[in-house]
């Protein structure tokens, strides 16, 4: 076990420390972009919550890079990769009786999301295939 | 990890109760908890995401039955077993030491 510097403490316990890094691919969204959450359901950790899997949101900014957090409790490295801050309308994630202006904005690693537009477009090819 | 803690739109587990000028720790313990576990990823024994995991493991009747820090010193009890930093019998030993001081 290293020895602990003052300075390594007083970074952690005031909260000073980041995983913040840098990767060399750039990122996949840009503010605006609309976004899907992948519907994953991983025995180990994750950051993408139940309750937005399988759903739309808005990218509303670009956070920086951050390892992966599924990939850290695995032990396969990093996997360092851009965060986002994704906004959900409350009609999106509750349905048609959710207060019209209430929203949540979560912050999602790269990994979990596909661009909407894919999402939708392979949704309607499923529908078209389905009915031939 | 589809978990008992991933909790958001559940219903039936009542109200969020706000307190008024709500201390940090409303115990001692607690405060004690939370200087564990920022020294314990200082030293890097275990970093935020594997407490976050090792809480997400605690056998869902006891994650509901258990506070907050309850939480963090169930985490980090069982990180620091998996790590090694003690053994089962060493982690016994020392509860049977102060139980004997009651």
């Amino acid at each position: 076990m290293p020895a602990l510097s003052h300075d390594l403490v007083w970074n952690v316990v005031t909260g000073k420390f980041s995983g913040r890094t840098e990767v060399p691919q750039a990122p996949r969204f840009q503010p605006g972009d609309t976004v899907y959450v992948r519907n994953i359901n991983p025995p180990h950790h994750t950051r993408s919550p139940r309750y937005i899997r399988g759903r739309t949101g808005t990218v509303i900014s670009q956070r920086g890079a951050f390892p992966l957090p599924d990939s850290v409790v695995l032990g396969t490295g990093p996997n360092a990769q851009h965060v986002y801050s994704v906004l959900f309308t409350f009609r999106e994630l509750w349905g048609g009786d959710a207060d019209p202006r209430d929203t949540l904005v979560i912050e999602l690693w790269e990994e979990y999301l596909d661009p909407a537009v894919r999402s939708r477009s392979s949704w309607w090819l499923r529908m078209l295939l389905a009915r031939r | 990890m589809n978990g008992i803690h991933d909790l958001g739109g559940m219903h039936g587990l009542g109200q969020i109760e706000r307190e008024a000028n709500e201390p940090v720790f409303h115990n001692d313990w607690e405060r004690k908890a939370l200087a564990i576990s920022n020294l314990a990823m200082a030293a890097g024994v275990y970093n935020v995401d594997e407490i976050r995991h090792a809480i997400e493991r605690i056998p869902p009747l006891e994650y509901l039955a258990t506070s907050y820090y309850e939480h963090w010193v169930l985490g980090f009890e069982d990180l620091f077993l998996q790590k090694g930093i003690y053994t089962e019998q060493e982690y016994e030993a020392r509860l049977s030491e102060f139980r004997s001081r009651r």
